[in-house]
């Protein structure tokens, strides 16, 4: 980072803004209200969006310095991460540019302002995005027509062969479908109503009319977030994931909130297989969870729907007890944190970077009352009513066909003109009013203090990622499939197998068991 | 330090084609955050970039924003609320929520029921639900239900689409009535992962604690683009008639 300006840099800088500004439009349009009578969400969403716009630049400079933002992108291609579609591709920059919208309707900042964090944070993330989404090849799920392939076959296969055939009524089938709905509950709970905790991606083609959707679940435990300490403290894991093979079942959409649409629509009956694993930092590929036989499966999965069922009932009545103020600390910090997880991947992570609102943006407290924070909400990002954010006349935006953008543009006169200030700077000072976090932090390595995890953290790179494996990729596997490269590589990805392990590269869908 | 005529900087010079926002409550905060800002970059005497960041707190304060809400409040202006916090917490600041009038116009009674209100199915189930409800809003009541369980067969009118407020009983709910969202909403997403029969963007009648209802879960789910149609509210939902 720290990215020379040239022409080229801000046409390429502009061309990503104006991608990500009309898809978070057409979004915010069409996907879903946010509404919550626990949680005052709006107001705690613009104040999200300005810790974003003051802090991040900072933080993935020292990230990008330690783990450049094209291996965090490998790293999240491999296995479910929090830094995924919702959180990182998506909402990192979109929150930054949001929270810079507001500052310039507000008359604190100008387009051609922060013109070298704003250029960091947007190279930073097409970089990230470009290596999550290297199998498929597109920059975005909106790019690639709302679809979500970033999983490499070497994984699909072991998904494939080792998934555990349902039936509806079958114990395993009523297990996976109650641990499902609790996860949901749970993770909209911890995250205080917004939906960041869930991940959905695919649909891969399976073949039979069947289709594979990733359905990931995070923050489930102790960790970041200071107001989960002590609360699901028996599960094992963070993260879960759960592959879900549905029969008849046409995921046509795939949308980078990481939320689907199918037709027909998303049904239990219809599940046909399903699987449980786990992946953080830590992990070295998928590890499986209860995977032996579909009976541990469905005891594993009953076992951890009782663990969150209980864990939902504790952490409601602990937010239950919160002031106001602490009900939006906590949902700004939970959106300002998206890309946090980057720093547990460089190992560079401290709390006071991630859960603080910074000085900056405390000043702006006493203009969030709920209605303010309703529909200033929904004049920047539904009706694009900030007088800035209409263009000239003659112009007709992608979906809206009006003369108005969400998001704007660095004007190119920062090539010439000099009055305005580089970066908003690289000194952060918050506060929060939330409970400090006094608990540990929960891995696939146990639970471990935050130093200890920085430093297995910093140490650590998966197997498929090591030497020249980085760059063996499906187009190299196509010719060099018989090679014993190509074997060594798919056998990592079926360490742990139940019916692949130790395989090799040379399986076709004919070929599983 | 500035092209514009007036003297103006660019951060600060309105632009050339928006006037104000559209909705009320922001166009008078941001204008006297803008107003405000303005003036006091006039009063520095110094080149925009060394204030934008530098002397930020000078252009705008904690203070500023205290007294833009108070402007507000004095002149008897009071905000909407959406969370019960905000009422509870700051009851001075906020509206007062107003009893809803009748927003469906209930329909003829036949069979010992009587129409009144509809809504969107989310998931299509083979029977019909009937049972008591309860109308719930509060973290109070939610606290209750936590303690004492949800009654067998409970309806739950729900006026919030969020998933949180009733996340911890949601489970234990016959059926689900919510006033407002959508199929697509957090609490209609839970609802179909727990397979809890519910309408959502529900218009009723006026309904109180213990009437029984029968709702038409049996309808079928909007269609992908019905709210942008506004093909919407196709499953209904009757009162059962006392002695019916």
């Amino acid at each position: 980072m720290g990215t020379e300006l040239t022409y080229a840099k801000l046409l390429e800088s502009n061309n990503y803004l104006r991608q990500l500004s009309d898809t978070t439009y057409w979004l915010c349009i069409t996907r879903t209200v946010q509404e919550s009578k626990l949680f005052p969400m709006n107001p705690y969403m613009l104040l999200s969006y300005l810790n974003s716009f003051y802090r991040l630049p900072t933080l993935l400079r020292e990230i990008d310095s330690v783990t450049p933002a094209e291996e965090l992108g490998d790293r999240a291609r491999e296995v479910s991460l929090k830094v995924d579609t919702v959180n990182a591709a998506w909402g990192m920059p979109a929150f930054y540019l949001i929270g810079r919208e507001m500052l310039m309707n507000w008359g604190l900042l100008g387009p051609a302002d922060a013109v070298d964090d704003v250029v960091d944070v947007l190279d930073f993330s097409r970089r990230f995005n470009l290596a999550y989404h290297r199998n498929d090849g597109h920059l975005t799920n909106k790019e690639f027509g709302d679809r979500s392939q970033f999983l490499p076959e070497r994984t699909l296969q072991v998904f494939e062969a080792d998934l555990h055939g349902v039936t509806p009524g079958d114990r395993l089938h009523t297990a996976a479908t109650k641990l499902i709905a609790q996860l949901s509950q749970y993770a909209f709970l911890a995250h205080c109503e917004c939906r960041i905790g869930i991940h959905n991606s695919g649909p891969y083609n399976f073949g039979d009319n069947r289709q594979l959707v990733v359905r990931d679940f995070f923050e489930l435990t102790e960790g970041d977030y200071p107001w989960l300490d002590g609360i699901a403290t028996q599960l094992p894991f963070s993260n879960l994931t759960i592959p879900i093979v549905f029969k008849d079942t046409n995921f046509h959409l795939m949308d980078d909130w990481a939320s689907f649409e199918a037709e027909p629509s998303y049904a239990a009956a219809n599940i046909a297989a399903v699987g449980m694993y786990t992946s953080d930092a830590l992990t070295d590929g998928y590890v499986p969870v209860g995977m032996e036989n579909a009976e541990v499966l469905a005891e594993t999965m009953e076992q951890y729907r009782e663990i969150l069922n209980q864990a939902t009932a504790d952490l409601w009545k602990r937010i239950a007890t919160w002031t106001r103020e602490q009900m939006i600390d906590a949902g700004a910090l939970v959106y300002s944190s998206v890309a946090k997880d980057f720093a547990h991947l460089a190992g560079t992570y401290r709390q006071s970077d991630w859960f603080e609102l910074d000085d900056r943006v405390q000043r702006f407290k006493p203009l969030m009352n709920d209605e303010y924070g309703r529909d200033n909400l929904g004049e920047m990002v539904g009706l694009l009513g900030f007088p800035h954010q209409k263009t000239n006349e003659y112009t007709m935006a992608r979906y809206s066909g009006l003369n108005q953008n969400m998001l704007t543009g660095i004007p190119y006169t920062v090539l010439t003109d000099d009055d305005f200030a580089r970066t908003a700077g690289a000194a952060l000072s918050g506060s929060s009013s939330l409970p400090p976090k006094n608990g540990l932090w929960t891995t696939s390595a146990g639970r471990l203090e935050l130093d200890e995890y920085n430093r297995r953290a910093r140490e650590f790179t998966p197997a498929v990622l090591t030497g020249g494996n980085r760059y063996l990729d499906e187009e190299w596997v196509k010719r060099n499939h018989t090679s014993e490269r190509a074997d060594a590589l798919y056998r990592l990805a079926q360490r742990g197998s139940r019916n692949l392990e130790g395989r090799g590269a040379g399986l076709r869908r004919a070929d599983l068991p | 330090m500035s092209d514009s005529r007036d003297g103006t900087v660019a951060a600060q010079t309105p632009p050339k084609w928006g006037a104000t926002e559209m909705l009320p409550l922001p166009a008078r905060f941001n204008g006297a955050v803008r107003a405000l800002a303005a003036k006091r970059f006039a009063a520095t005497d110094a080149d925009w970039k060394d204030v934008v960041f530098d002397r930020q707190f000078d252009l705008f304060s904690l203070a500023d924003a205290r007294a833009i809400e108070q402007e507000a409040l004095d002149s008897g202006y009071r905000f909407d609320f959406s969370a019960t916090v905000s009422l509870e917490s700051e009851p001075d600041k906020y509206k007062r929520p107003e009893k809803a009038a009748s927003s469906f116009a209930e329909g003829p009674s036949a069979d010992g029921r009587r129409q009144v209100g509809v809504g969107d199915n989310v998931l299509r189930k083979a029977e019909t639900v009937t049972g008591p409800v309860a109308l719930i809003s509060t973290t109070e009541q939610v606290m209750g239900f936590l303690a004492d369980g949800v009654p067998a067969g409970t309806i739950a009118v729900i006026d919030d689409s969020g998933g949180t407020l009733t996340a911890p009983i949601i489970e234990g709910f016959a059926g689900v009535i919510c006033l407002g969202g959508s199929v697509r909403s957090h609490l209609g997403i839970l609802a179909r992962e727990y397979d809890v029969p519910t309408l959502m963007n529900c218009t009723i009648d006026t309904l109180r604690d213990g009437d029984v209802v029968e709702i038409e879960v049996t309808a079928a789910p909007p269609a992908a683009d019905a709210y942008e149609t506004g093909d919407t509210g196709h499953a209904r939902i009757w009162i059962l008639e006392k002695g019916a």
